[in-house]
């Protein structure tokens, strides 16, 4: 069962360093993409890589991209031993971005974000022009519609 | 008189980047309609979302491999 919300929830009530990029970042300013996976850019302080992992060991996660016939071990360290992460878990596919490509790492996209309350949770959301930079560094034909999404919606913002 | 982002997304103005959107093909009423919620309830929207696709495509999934034992 997918349930995004939660694992934002989650973290925060953890007390993870993070910031909400990608689908959910478009979906949270009002835009109509359905996305599976929670994409967040996160601090890479140990003691952050401690607390990422405690939320997530709970909802068994394991790469996308790994054999599901072969165990395989998570922990803090194996935060220490990338930067990217693409997980399945029990509660959606989740991907932690140690930086973001056009803006930076986690401090970087702090200063660009906006807070929302996320039911008594204040949570950094990237802010819109910060989103459309980071498609346009992305450069994938398949964000174009996502940026007109994103576009009109800052246009409907502005005063 | 200042209108309001879901006013400004149901009735672009021409030439403006939310016309531009409308005709790419973006769904401006969805938009408008999501600016009800709150960025909390959003996200639950695109859960409840992603968990209807999930079960269609489970569906569809079932209906196949249905048609194929039949037409064995």
């Amino acid at each position: 069962m997918i349930d995004l919300f939660e694992v934002a929830r989650r973290f925060r009530e953890a007390g993870v360093d993070f910031v909400i990029v990608g689908g959910i970042a478009i979906r949270s300013h009002g835009g109509n993409y359905i996305t599976e996976d929670l994409d967040i850019c996160y601090s890479r302080t140990r003691a952050n890589l401690k607390r990422i992992a405690e939320v997530l060991l709970p909802l068994n996660p394991r790469p996308r991209d790994f054999p599901e016939n072969l165990p395989y071990h998570f922990d803090w360290t194996t935060l220490q031993q990338g930067t990217n992460f693409t997980f399945v878990t029990s509660m959606g596919d989740i991907d932690l971005l140690g930086e973001v490509k056009g803006i930076g790492n986690y401090d970087d996209l702090v200063d660009q974000s906006i807070s929302v309350d996320l039911e008594g949770y204040p949570t950094y959301i990237l802010s819109i022009p910060a989103l459309m930079v980071a498609k346009r560094a992305a450069g994938r034909p398949k964000d174009e519609a996502g940026l007109k999404v994103l576009a009109a919606l800052k246009e409907a913002y502005d005063d | 008189m200042k209108r309001t982002p879901r006013e400004k997304l149901l009735n672009p103005a021409p030439g403006s980047k939310i016309a531009e959107a409308r005709d790419f093909g973006v769904d401006l009423t969805q938009l408008a309609e999501n600016l009800r919620y709150s960025p909390a309830e959003r996200i639950k929207r695109n859960d409840a979302a992603a968990n209807s696709m999930v079960k269609f495509e489970e569906a569809m999934r079932r209906a196949k491999a249905r048609d194929k034992i039949k037409a064995r």
